[in-house]
């Protein structure tokens, strides 16, 4: 098993004509993800990597009924690709774009929670199963990376996953699911809403999360390893201890505001309520092992 | 992207929130006619990004023109402040505090608003955070009369001040909205003895993201510290300045981040954080032209692992910007991701060595920068 997306996932894909939703589109089937159709509205009779597109999602799901939602649009719209989707009953939804107007990303996750959707994004790489299915823009073929285990991760970064994720498969662990939450300060779905699949999935023994400054995400994640919502072991990687108050470290969400999104803070809380928490990237590695033993 | 105080205060306006009476002057010669404009006494504000101006003495009140231009004279000329406005001071009954924010975990636009204004509302939500009064919004749904009741009976208004305060409020959640706000903030928002309300202060971020439709707003040298970050923001390539002497020019944000600790814990000092990654992959041409005018850099430190910024584009640019720039300082590189193969080619070709491994390019940086390698 695997989380959010898997072989049987009945993908459709938002902006697949465009150059960056054709060549990625492509390479998630490579993976073996189950992409059923493309939309683009204007585009409908064409043909990308084999599979039919339309202008609409509800036209499309006529004769090929789709469950999970890849966009590949641009920020200014993504609400009404997102919208769109849900409308046509869609409940797994995965943006990649980065730059989504902070409005609208309260106007998203409002949507997606009133009626129970998950969508993960934006300023993400995606969601992967390595070895089964991937969703997004991540590189599967780097197999010091991506290798198929039993470890859960959940990052707000890119760049920085591979770093890390690498030290696990250094350590003699693989992947079950990757899930990239997005470096935006409203992510549209949160660290500790991903744990409770994680906490039920018989394949996922333990989770690592790469955190950053900024926002109170990893902290929820401890409120759920206090309250007895997540108990595997957990691991955790948090960029940016030594960052300079009132700064914004690349990411919009990657900001200490006050006294608030300390990394001090994300680190006190998680080791108190269990957790691991490496120092630098190196460390994920054997604090696995030591979590795990 | 942060406003100054009087763009804010034109944001209040169009939006219907009154404000006091205001001049903007950019030269001490301004200064009379401003004086005379709003009356005596009036307050004297430099127009800068910084919080915490009224401690750093930065906001003065002024009896007469005199003391107005000896005042001004200090902000143009000994403080370097470029503009500052010139308000009617106002007849203080109380002072209440009123913002609204995003909360990203609910989804919802946040009203906090405390019966004490001029506050530090981070502090006193440490320390008594039962001041504060909290209600969230559904951007879908809207600012309704039930938030309003439950914001101004929770500060403790009625009758007539009750009424004014709601229309202050819905005004400022139109503003909030009107200007993809991130914060929107009135402190203090001064209640005064002739019965109105007055916005004393204000603060407006507008969301970065949502710049693109807000296009009366642009950048200026006034919201960096440091005239590289300036350069750096027009070029749109995300820098900020610090004084150490390790350039770095890396890809991805959490990664630069990550190798900005790295930096911390092995003893060295950080001259530049440059992030050249996402749609900005494709240049480092440019990204080195500005690590190379950071004359407190003795060492460039180039870490990427990238997907779709391929790691043989990312060395090709290097490449580029070598023969460009024929650069006189050392060049650590650990360039990794997609055809990575390619790209070790490419470094060895221009003489430098392909580090893979994070923290042994990390070392090797502070080693140079110390004098300890070449």
């Amino acid at each position: 098993m695997s989380i959010f997306i898997d072989k049987t996932n009945r993908v459709e894909v938002q902006g697949v004509t465009g150059k960056e939703g054709s060549y990625w589109t492509k390479h998630m089937q490579d993976m073996g993800t189950n992409v059923v159709f493309g939309v683009t509205p204007g585009k409908e009779g064409q043909q990308v990597e084999g599979i039919p597109v339309y202008h609409t999602i509800r036209r499309g799901m006529v004769e090929h009924p789709a469950d999970t939602a890849m966009l590949f649009v641009p920020p200014a719209f993504t609400k009404d690709a997102i919208f769109e989707a849900l409308d046509a009953g869609i409940r797994k939804i995965v943006t990649i774009a980065d730059g989504i107007p902070l409005h609208e990303l309260l106007q998203i996750r409002s949507a997606a929670k009133s009626c129970g959707a998950m969508v993960v994004g934006g300023n993400t790489s995606g969601v992967i199963s390595p070895g089964k299915a991937m969703m997004g823009v991540l590189p599967y073929w780097i197999e010091r990376v991506y290798k198929p285990g039993r470890i859960g991760v959940m990052t707000r970064s890119g760049s920085l996953t591979n770093e890390v994720t690498a030290e696990v498969v250094k350590a003699g662990f693989g992947v079950s699911t990757l899930v990239g939450v997005g470096g935006d300060s409203v992510p549209l779905t949160r660290f500790a809403e991903v744990l409770p699949l994680y906490q039920a999935d018989p394949d996922t023994d333990a989770v690592v999360i790469i955190g950053e400054l900024g926002g109170t995400m990893e902290e929820e994640v401890a409120e759920a390893m206090a309250d007895g919502r997540f108990t595997k072991p957990l691991v955790a990687f948090i960029g940016g201890r030594t960052a300079p108050k009132g700064k914004r470290m690349g990411h919009a969400g990657a900001i200490v505001t006050g006294s608030k999104g300390t990394v001090e803070a994300k680190v006190e809380a998680l080791t108190a309520a269990g957790g691991l928490v490496a120092k630098k990237p190196s460390l994920v590695g054997p604090l696995l092992r030591e979590a795990m033993a | 992207m942060k406003l100054f105080e009087y763009q804010a205060k034109e944001a209040f306006s169009q939006c219907g929130i009154p404000t006091p009476k205001s001049v903007l002057v950019e030269s001490l010669d301004a200064v009379p006619a401003a004086v005379a404009e709003v009356g005596l006494p009036c307050v004297i504000k430099a127009q800068v990004l910084q919080g915490g101006r009224g401690k750093a003495g930065l906001v003065k009140v002024v009896k007469d023109e005199a003391e107005a231009k000896a005042y001004a004279a200090i902000l143009f000329n000994e403080k370097g402040v470029r503009r500052a406005l010139v308000e009617a001071a106002v007849n203080i009954a109380q002072e209440i505090y009123l913002a609204i924010t995003a909360d990203p975990r609910q989804a919802r636009a946040a009203i906090l608003a405390c019966a004490e204004g001029g506050v530090d509302i981070e502090q006193l939500a440490a320390t008594s955070p039962e001041k504060i009064v909290t209600r969230t919004v559904d951007l879908d749904h809207g600012l309704s009369g039930f938030h309003m009741r439950n914001v101004g009976f929770g500060l403790g208004l009625s009758g007539d001040k009750l009424k004014a305060f709601n229309k202050v409020l819905s005004s400022l959640y139109k503003a909030f909205r009107k200007f993809d706000a991130e914060l929107i903030e009135i402190n203090p928002l001064f209640w005064t003895a002739e019965g109105t309300f007055v916005a004393g202060d204000g603060k407006l971020t507008i969301d970065d993201n949502s710049l693109s439709r807000q296009p009366a707003y642009e950048i200026t040298r006034d919201h960096y510290d440091h005239e590289l970050e300036y350069e750096a923001a027009l070029a749109g390539i995300p820098y900020l300045q610090f004084d150490g002497d390790i350039s770095l020019m890396c890809a991805g944000a959490g990664l630069t981040t990550t190798v900005f600790d790295l930096i911390n814990y092995a003893g060295g000092k950080v001259a530049n954080y440059l992030e050249f990654g996402g749609p900005n992959y494709t240049r480092a041409v440019d990204a080195m032209e500005l690590c190379l005018k950071n004359t407190g850099a003795k060492v460039i430190l180039i870490v990427t692992f990238g997907t779709v910024a391929r790691a043989d584009v990312i060395a090709q640019g290097l490449a580029d910007a070598v023969a460009k720039f024929k650069p006189s300082i050392p060049i650590v590189t650990c360039i990794r991701g997609t055809n990575e193969e390619e790209a070790f080619r490419i470094i060895k070709e221009l003489g430098l060595e392909p580090l893979s491994e994070t923290e042994e390019a990390v070392q090797r940086a502070v080693d140079i920068a110390a004098g300890r390698a070449s």
